[in-house]
């Protein structure tokens, strides 16, 4: 290898071909660093547009500005960058699970520009999902440049992802939980000490660029019997939230889908649509966090009634801004919608029992928070180390654990797949490590094809056929037409079992007669797993491979098992 | 099996044009049609290190009620086998992924660019990224159907350059059409290129099935072009070189593609060679 190549293939290097941890470690804090830089870019522009805007949101058109920021939003993905409107966290978990985390290099940079567009002009969604998208984008083309190996680019984009949330919520274990919960859907050591990394770079890139900040700072909170007792009924409320979100935001996606206007059209609708309910509840308006704060420090006015209301307008506003087409996530509004609910319950558990000496309501906001992250996501863990991350402590890791836990078991009831991979699912494209949708994904019919196997001619006499058989260990035999060679049937050897004891029938018969002309047949470009389902249904042991009306082999299932184990055996001793 | 020629299908007269040089090329390496009709002006091509976007012209989606009959009409017309591609997976709603297990792609020499751009030296963006990243030749089309009678590959001694000398060998033995070769002499000597044939064990091949091995001595390799038949089919590497590498081949690949309007199969530097 040339010197001038050499740099851009580390992996190659004699010190990292034994244990490329090292060499992951240093990727690693690159990309944590880069996507840290990246979250912090999304967050001073998302403050200098509110800031610039602020000005005209007393204006009676105001309404009009996040319908023109998600229309921008919009244009710009659709014509300038060719990308689909969207959070991107579902396509960065496809990209892992199907293609090792190869992402464009566009989306390093296009989810920021729209979600800066869509959020800083009052959109309802947050600026956490296209972070994440950049992040990952960033360690996969990073990774690319270096020449890695799709595991070890699968751990770098996880870098990026990671890198990204720690930076942006300040919170390093979130993103080091959040990266392995949700987009990489396993827990191993070698992904661990790369990704704590990244997390820990894009935590310092954040400190350093703008101070150790808590988000969410709060007084404290002193917890009795009763308010954890009080979080049962927490958790049931988040849950609902959760599935209705979860939801609104589908449901709308479908309705807008519907209506015959170019996408920067139904955007528009959608965010002017928000634009107006942001008149009568200014708390849908954005990503919401001034409204958190306020909710967490006991300052948010209003009674049961608002916060309830608040509830459903930040619901409808998020699905209008983002199932319409604006660009954006869905942490945010999880964070605000959760901090309501948990607000709307306090006030109602404390109309409802005056005389109970309840924690302040900033306790049961900030509860309500992780009930809803853990509950769409379905990713406790990310739920509960966010929210003790960006609150500051461990004052309420109780409650926080209890209502968390209780939230995602019921979302898991009613929709049984998380928010960002409810689609992925429906469409049969997630492959999580260690299933067998992953491990049959490395494999493909052509390499379990059997030939050894005997082809026989329609017009061949049983006797001959026995022939066949005596110099075959195979118990199938494919038909071939004898002009033109094509497959016209298999034949079995249970198919001949009635006439084998009978040797008059010996020159009587011709496979043509006893053959099945319509046997289920594999396309050399199925699914592997297809084909594993299509013999348990059928309880077939072996099917043949056929193109173009010719036979190309044999797959049996012992072999196909055999395969999964050695290709399961590699994938497990690989992320081990 | 045959080797597959994957094409995307334009329903204009420019893409039936492209199409019946897939349909030829098919016919004469008895590869099978594999033909791509978009739904969607984007699809993405994963590759083993790189994940392409292709970006279609609008063109590309112009009546596409007749899309699939044309494209039919012109694969039977053809006599070769031919199937139609429907993406499986996806990566957003509105962006297919293809696949990229192809043995060879036909592409004009722009396919995000409005057609009008297109002239000799002339080779869009996205398919500059296609040929670098992947694993299967790419042939670029002339901009009107012509039957090609001989094959001509360009050897400059590069590892490359061994790897489309072997393309080239076996498209000779499956068409039986006449390979050409030719070489710019730069700072080597005949002996030079020799070596690197004898080095690559393709000495006997060259020797046996080579018609002729032309080197231009003279240095203006733009003016040499005019030896090379109009009716063959191009051969020849092509590998970017330092941080351009996505935006410019090398400087002989780039003087063809500006000079010559034949048809060119292009290896990239990802291709793994059958001899």
């Amino acid at each position: 290898m040339k010197l001038s190549n050499m740099w851009r293939k580390p992996s190659r290097w004699a010190v990292f071909r034994i244990d490329d941890r090292p060499l992951l470690m240093v990727i690693g804090l690159i990309v944590g660093v880069c996507s840290g830089l990246a979250a912090l870019a999304l967050n001073r522009s998302l403050e200098a547009m509110f800031e610039w805007l602020h000005h005209y949101r007393h204006y009676w058109w105001a309404f009009i500005l996040p319908g023109a920021g998600a229309a921008l939003s919009s244009l710009f993905l659709d014509k300038v960058v060719k990308e689909g409107a969207g959070h991107g966290v579902p396509e960065v978990i496809y990209s892992v699970s199907r293609y090792g985390g190869l992402l464009r290099f566009r989306s390093a940079w296009s989810r920021l520009v729209s979600a800066c567009l869509t959020i800083g002009s009052g959109g309802s969604a947050g600026p956490e999902a296209p972070v994440v998208m950049s992040g990952s984008a960033i360690g996969s083309n990073i990774a690319r440049f270096f020449s890695l190996n799709d595991r070890q680019r699968v751990t770098i984009v996880g870098c990026g992802a990671a890198g990204a949330i720690s930076s942006i919520f300040n919170a390093p274990i979130a993103g080091m939980v959040f990266t392995m919960e949700v987009v990489l859907g396993e827990w191993t050591a070698r992904n661990i000490v790369p990704i704590a990394i990244a997390s820990v770079a894009g935590t310092e890139v954040s400190r350093f660029l703008q101070g150790n900040q808590i988000a969410f700072s709060h007084p404290g909170f002193h917890i009795d019997l009763a308010d954890i007792a009080a979080c049962v009924g927490l958790a049931v409320v988040t849950a609902a939230a959760s599935v209705l979100l979860t939801r609104a935001l589908r449901s709308m996606h479908h309705v807008s889908a519907r209506v015959p206007a170019a996408p920067w059209v139904r955007a528009m609708i959608g965010g002017c649509a928000v634009g107006l309910i942001g008149f009568a509840l200014p708390v849908v308006m954005g990503e919401g966090y001034h409204s958190i704060r306020e909710m967490i420090t006991n300052t948010f006015e209003g009674g049961v009634v608002i916060a309830a209301a608040a509830v459903l307008a930040k619901v409808l506003a998020t699905s209008l801004t983002l199932g319409w087409g604006g660009s954006g996530g869905i942490f945010a509004p999880c964070l605000v919608v959760g901090s309501l609910a948990g607000l709307a319950y306090h006030r109602f558990i404390a109309l409802l029992m005056p005389s109970v000496d309840w924690v302040p309501e900033g306790c049961f906001a900030l509860l309500g928070m992780a009930g809803l992250v853990s509950g769409i996501l379905q990713a406790p863990l990310t739920g509960i180390f966010l929210i003790v991350e960006i609150t500051g402590g461990y004052g309420v890791i109780l409650p926080l654990i209890l209502v968390s836990a209780i939230s995602t078991t019921l979302c898991h009831y009613v929709e049984p797949a998380s928010f960002y991979l409810k689609d992925l699912m429906d469409r049969g494209h997630l492959l999580r490590p260690g299933t067998d949708a992953r491990v049959l994904s490395d494999l493909s019919v052509m390499e379990l094809l059997e030939t050894d196997c005997i082809t026989v001619s329609p017009n061949m006499s049983l006797r001959d056929f026995i022939e066949v058989i005596k110099r075959s260990h195979r118990n199938h035999f494919p038909v071939e037409a004898e002009d033109a060679g094509e497959f016209v049937g298999m034949i079995q050897l249970h198919d001949i079992r009635p006439y084998l004891f009978d040797p008059v029938m010996y020159d009587a018969v011709i496979l043509e007669q006893i053959m099945d002309p319509r046997p289920d047949v594999i396309h050399p470009n199925e699914d592997l797993l297809e084909v594993l389902q299509r013999m348990d249904a059928k309880r077939l042991f072996s099917m043949p491979v056929v193109a173009d009306r010719r036979f190309l082999g044999m797959i049996s299932k012992a072999t196909l098992l055999d395969q999964y184990r050695k290709e399961l055996r590699v994938q497990t001793v690989i992320s081990g | 099996m045959e080797p597959k020629l994957f094409h995307i299908f334009r329903n204009t007269p420019l893409g039936r044009e492209t199409l019946l040089q897939s349909v030829y090329f098919c016919k004469t390496m008895g590869a099978e049609l594999e033909i791509y009709i978009p739904e969607y002006t984007k699809f993405l091509m994963y590759f083993e290190n790189d994940v392409v976007q292709i970006d279609l012209d609008a063109s590309y989606l112009t009546a596409p009620e007749t899309a699939r009959d044309h494209a039919a009409a012109l694969a039977e017309a053809g006599k070769t086998r031919y199937g139609f591609l429907a993406p499986k997976h996806f990566t957003a709603s509105t962006l297919p992924d293809i696949p990229t297990h192809f043995d060879f792609m036909c592409c004009p020499r722009s396919i995000s660019d409005l057609s009008s751009k297109m002239g000799l030296g002339y080779i869009g963006p996205r398919v500059r990224r296609i040929v670098q990243s992947a694993q299967f030749p790419v042939l670029i089309t002339s901009a009107a159907f012509k039957p090609w009678q001989s094959i001509a590959v360009f050897f400059g001694g590069s590892a490359n350059a061994v790897k489309s000398l072997k393309l080239g060998l076996r498209l000779s033995r499956i068409t039986g059409m006449p390979l050409r070769m030719y070489t710019q002499m730069e700072n080597y000597s005949k002996a030079d290129y020799q070596k690197v044939i004898a080095d690559n064990g393709l000495e006997d091949a060259v020797a046996n099935e080579t018609a002729e091995w032309r080197f231009f001595e003279t240095s203006d390799f733009g003016v040499n072009l005019y030896e090379v038949a109009h009716d063959a089919l191009v051969i020849l590497g092509a590998f970017g070189h330092g941080v351009i590498r996505d935006v410019l081949f090398g400087s002989k690949m780039e003087k063809i593609q500006s000079i010559m309007p034949n048809n060119l199969l292009i290896v990239g530097p990802k291709y793994a060679a059958i001899h």
